[in-house]
């Protein structure tokens, strides 16, 4: 029946990732939810990719090699940024969780995002120019 | 609509101790996943650690204990996270069986082999 | 009231039963301090009989005329139009999202009503429990037996705001954990198998919409929270009872 589109359902998982109309507390929730999937993703990844360990010394390296080129860096600090975002928000869930700046939770945000920035930079700045 | 049709089924999914888990390992990681990040691109010469860096690093016998914790530590909050994202979806109780043997084969084979790999490594610079 | 005048387009979502969704555009005048349901209630009034919307006490206390104004939710009777368009704009009206629609704005928010009572939610309360910031003065106990209205009109506002409400049928949403935690588990131990489970506060991923858009002081957001901290020390303290 038409008028049971607007009730929930599984199929409008996509909306998890379309902020429009949302305040800072939603975008913060669209923010952990992106980088959640994209830091599993990658873990799995990188766990398979770390077998080249086990292979000895050139396989290690030459990977290292392959991938020591702007492009995979650019990837790598987006593992790193999602990763500092992820955590850094996370304090936000953990503190307001238990009761710590729970009306302010806006401010929280902000703060700790900007801590996430600052430290982003730095590694960015490491990983380009290493 | 009867309010039972509307109020959570008798066996449920989610509870307080899963939740306690992954808000424990939470500030945990934050800590082991820094140091492993700051560790990782601040220590190796050309950026990350060469394989020689590893097997330096993991002679020190904290590291791979630290490791193994932060390997353990993170699989946990993944799986659990991803398992909450599926909840979010209402599955059936049928599909999040088959969702929870899964999640916990995938676990147990990851910090499995992450164990052996630590293992191997520490070996070489025995 | 100003003198000003806007002419704007209210553009008004339409559905009735077994029909397609599309959006009727008025262009009317108005003033920028009225409200929106006042443009809403004119539409009906003088351009189109087979509008159809809730509204009742025009005063923030029924909960009756939630809408989503350009795309956020709005308790539309206290919504001035100034504060959500400009003169020549156009101003979108939505029924709230998560609720199957009646017709045109108005959901049925049945689910709503019956959770609220599965939680034990009070309507009214006694002034002492009643959570007032900066009361001017102290309640003492014998003033349990005067009672004042809760601050959660039932709106539904939160419950359309909210992301798990939107993908989760199951999920009790906002409102009603915050009804439960008003209540408390203390008082109701009941509610702990209910909201200690996948259907309950563990569906709340701290996006912070409800209390975003509650139009009254119930802050869900705050209250799922310590709703969180009842049931663990709840559980912690079941499980060492059990031991001992």
């Amino acid at each position: 029946m038409e008028t049971q589109r607007n009730r929930p359902s599984p199929s409008k998982f996509w909306s998890w990732f379309f902020p429009v109309g949302r305040q800072t507390g939603g975008w913060a929730y669209v923010l952990n939810r992106v980088t959640a999937l994209g830091l599993t993703f990658y873990l799995y990844l990188h766990l398979i990719i770390l077998s080249k360990l086990a292979q000895g010394p050139s396989a290690y390296d030459d990977f290292l090699a392959f991938i020591h080129n702007p492009v995979y860096t650019f990837g790598e600090l987006l593992v790193v940024a999602a990763a500092f975002l992820h955590g850094f928000n996370g304090i936000r869930i953990v503190l307001t969780t238990f009761g710590v700046s729970v009306t302010r939770q806006k401010q929280l945000f902000y703060g700790l995002m900007f801590i996430a920035i600052i430290i982003i930079l730095i590694f960015g700045i490491r990983m380009f120019t290493a | 609509m009867t309010t039972s049709q509307l109020v959570s089924s008798p066996k449920s999914g989610e509870n307080v101790w899963l939740w306690l888990v992954k808000i424990i390992t939470g500030p945990l990681l934050v800590i082991l996943l820094g140091i492993h990040l700051v560790v990782n691109h601040f220590i190796g010469t050309r950026g990350l650690l060469t394989y020689a860096d590893v097997v330096a690093y993991f002679k020190n016998p904290i590291i791979p204990v630290m490791e193994i914790t932060l390997l353990a530590t993170v699989v946990t909050h993944s799986l659990i996270g991803l398992r909450g994202i599926i909840l979010d979806l209402k599955p059936s109780r049928t599909v999040l069986t088959v969702i929870n043997w899964i999640l916990a084969i995938i676990g147990i084979v990851s910090v499995s082999y992450g164990i052996w790999l630590a293992l191997v490594i520490a070996s070489k610079g025995a | 009231m100003s003198e000003t005048k806007w002419n704007i387009i209210l553009k008004i979502y339409r559905q009735k039963e077994n029909e397609a969704p599309h959006y009727s555009e008025y262009k009317m005048e108005v003033d920028p301090d009225e409200y929106v349901l006042d443009a809403v209630e004119r539409v009906w009034a003088f351009m189109d009989r087979s509008l159809c919307f809730r509204h009742a006490c025009h005063h923030s206390t029924c909960g009756a005329c939630g809408m989503r104004v350009n795309g956020v939710e709005k308790l539309t009777c206290i919504t001035y139009i100034r504060d959500v368009t400009q003169d020549g704009a156009t101003l979108k009206v939505e029924p709230l999202r998560n609720f199957p629609v009646i017709s045109d704005l108005a959901v049925d928010m049945g689910s709503l009503y019956c959770r609220m009572d599965s939680v034990g939610a009070r309507p009214v309360l006694p002034v002492t429990e009643a959570e007032i910031e900066n009361p001017s003065n102290k309640w003492n106990p014998e003033d349990a037996k005067y009672i004042r209205l809760s601050d959660c009109i039932e709106c539904g506002l939160c419950i359309s705001a909210c992301p798990s409400a939107a993908t989760s049928s199951g999920y009790l949403g906002p409102a009603v954990l915050a009804g439960a935690q008003a209540n408390g588990l203390k008082h109701d131990p009941a509610l702990l198998e209910l909201v200690d489970s996948e259907d309950g506060v563990w569906r709340c991923h701290s996006a912070f919409e409800c209390t975003a858009v509650c139009p009254s002081f119930v802050d869900p957001a705050r209250r799922i929270m310590n709703l969180r901290t009842q049931i663990v020390s709840e559980r912690l303290s079941r499980l060492f009872r059990r031991k001992s």
